[in-house]
């Protein structure tokens, strides 16, 4: 049929050598990172910060502003909800090896709300042809007492 | 007296989908020799810096730079590594000529991805590790803590199903994609006539490696992967070795070779930040803008005789000739129906085939769409030649996730007639 379905792609039937990299990372959350995942372990809510001098709220907090390049005091941080409109959406079919995933999983930008920033995340939906685009949604959290103070404490954005 | 700076040689590999014949070092020998002997120089005495172009997770090493001087003949002379896309190596050459330090200057780069068995994950790798890597899922194992290496080891990822619920970075390709069709108004069968042009341009390089002919609907029937990317919106990934010989352009002179000035180049680089970052391919206009004034070309539109863009995705080939300043948002479209794109049209795009129809070859793009433009100019281009062509640019892209791009600005003479 088409020539490039035709041509080899499994380089591990050449001769050839194993190698990998026993690597594991910790990365530090930093201290704007630490401030925003102690706040969403006790609360409900997202943490943001605003840039005094242009007026952009950051989301993920950070503590500079990348365009003005000042820092960002703690007074001008503020809380707002955990909640958003879906920007733009996909639906991903593959995992990272190329193959098949068990599920389609619906991934999302989401625009935070009282923010200038967005966020990636799975959006729970049933309609899978429906356009999502402008749609409000709200963060899922896990439940309190199972939040580790990582991104994964956001379960996915469920369509309101 | 300004210094000039010009290619004298060029070298490559042909692009395999695998290249299991040859080692990572004796394709970029291959590469190197053949644009040392295309300038016709001795690479042991007459290059006086060496560049390439690699990032250490791409080729499974780490520092790299460690496993480059012998086979592109550096080996105890002034050597380096730029981790980035071969324009951004090209732009450092360039700048080392011009303090006068040195006259020669060999670049390269390459991409033996095939060797590699974790490229999804090495692109999820590139994400934020903090708020957006883990979007895709994370790999669970024993917790490494403490100085020793953990007595549960882990195992290697290849072949384990357990560990295979990571979801392809690629997904963030059809984030930009929806977000470049609303906006602009493109369609997605706009897009598949890319794929069907670069894939029948490919028919006449006899180096490309994913040449095919297609009608639009083979394209709009491949399967949708990462929505509204389809199968065939993808090139696939491809291994091949460029390497570009610059010097200053009273060499070329002594050595009697035709020189393809670089009158200009630029590069950019947007914010990490998925949650701040625009999706306009604001690194292209940035980087073509620095390399506009450079060469000193005011309008870009008429400038080029031939232009090559990163079309790694196919909506980015529309995306870039807009974000370069060749078309209004929404017009690229119009140009390639109105048949401007094609070989014998007024902007001549993506006649190598491009990333759909060579392959994807990772860093080494810059340097394959150079490579493209300069064979033009030379007039070598055999059965895809463009007729006459004295202007050419040259756009690439670092690939998702990355919002790095570069642009390089080739001519036949040492100023561009603007
Ligand atoms: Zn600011």
């Amino acid at each position: 049929m088409m020539t490039f379905f035709e041509k080899q792609t499994n380089p591990l039937d050449q001769a050839h050598h194993m190698g990998n990299l026993m690597v594991d990372n910790m990365y530090t959350s930093g201290t704007a990172g630490k401030k925003f995942f102690t706040h969403l372990k006790e609360n409900d809510t997202f943490l943001a910060s605003r840039c005094k001098k242009c007026g952009t709220t950051f989301f993920p907090p950070r503590l500079y502003c990348e365009d003005c390049f000042i820092e960002i005091p703690e007074e001008d941080w503020k809380e707002v909800p955990a909640q958003g409109t879906v920007r733009l959406f996909t639906i991903a079919t593959l995992n990272t090896f190329g193959e098949k995933l068990d599920e389609p999983k619906v991934i999302g930008m989401i625009d935070i709300e009282g923010t200038d920033g967005a966020m990636l995340g799975y959006i729970e939906t049933d309609e899978t042809n429906k356009d999502l685009i402008g749609s409000k949604v709200k963060a899922v959290l896990r439940e309190k007492k199972d939040r580790e103070g990582t991104v994964k404490d956001i379960r996915y954005f469920q369509v309101l | 007296m300004t210094r000039k700076v010009c290619v004298i040689g060029v070298g490559n590999t042909d692009f395999n989908s695998m290249t299991p014949d040859v080692s990572w070092k004796e394709f970029m020998y291959e590469a190197c020799k053949k644009a040392y002997v295309d300038a016709g120089i001795n690479p042991r005495e007459d290059v006086d810096s060496f560049i390439t172009c690699a990032e250490d997770y791409w080729e499974g090493f780490s520092i790299f730079d460690e496993f480059v001087p012998d086979q592109i003949g550096a080996v105890l002379r002034p050597c380096c590594t730029v981790c980035g896309d071969g324009i951004q190596g090209l732009a450092s050459a360039y700048m080392q000529i011009m303090t006068g330090l040195v006259d020669t200057v060999a670049v390269e780069s390459h991409s033996k991805i095939s060797d590699a068995l974790s490229y999804g994950d090495v692109v999820l790798h590139a994400m934020d590790p903090i708020y957006e890597k883990p979007v895709a899922g994370q790999v669970e194992r024993e917790r490494f803590s403490g100085p020793s290496y953990p007595e549960k080891s882990p195992k290697p990822l290849v072949g384990k199903t357990d560990e295979k619920g990571r979801v392809h970075p690629y997904y963030i390709a059809g984030l930009e994609m929806q977000h470049y069709l609303r906006s602009t108004k493109t369609t997605e069968e706009q897009c598949a006539s890319v794929v069907v042009k670069n894939k029948r341009n490919a028919y006449d390089n006899p180096m490309a490696d994913y040449e095919c002919s297609l009608i639009e609907d083979d394209v709009m029937q491949s399967e949708y992967l990462f929505k509204p990317v389809k199968e065939l919106d993808i090139s696939p990934l491809v291994d091949g070795a460029i390497c570009f010989v610059l010097a200053e352009e009273g060499v070329a002179k002594n050595l009697g070779v035709e020189p393809i000035y670089l009158n200009g180049f630029g590069y950019s680089s947007e914010t990490p930040w998925f949650s701040s970052r625009g999706m306009d391919a604001g690194y292209a206009t940035m980087a073509s803008k620095m390399a506009y004034k450079m060469a000193g070309i005011k309008d870009p539109k008429g400038a080029f005789d031939i232009i090559e863009v990163d079309d790694r995705f196919s909506y980015k080939e529309l995306q870039h000739i807009e974000a370069l300043g060749l078309a209004k948002p929404g017009e690229a479209a119009k140009m390639l129906e109105n048949g401007e794109l094609e070989k014998d049209g007024k902007l001549p795009t993506n006649i190598s085939g491009g990333s759909l129809g060579i392959g994807n070859c990772l860093e080494a793009t810059g340097l394959q769409r150079s490579l493209e433009i300069v064979t033009q100019l030379r007039g070598f281009a055999g059965k895809r030649q463009v007729k006459n062509p004295e202007v050419g640019l040259a756009q690439s892209w670092r690939g998702i996730p990355s919002g790095t791009g570069a642009a390089a600005i080739f001519s036949r003479y040492p100023e561009v007639k603007a």
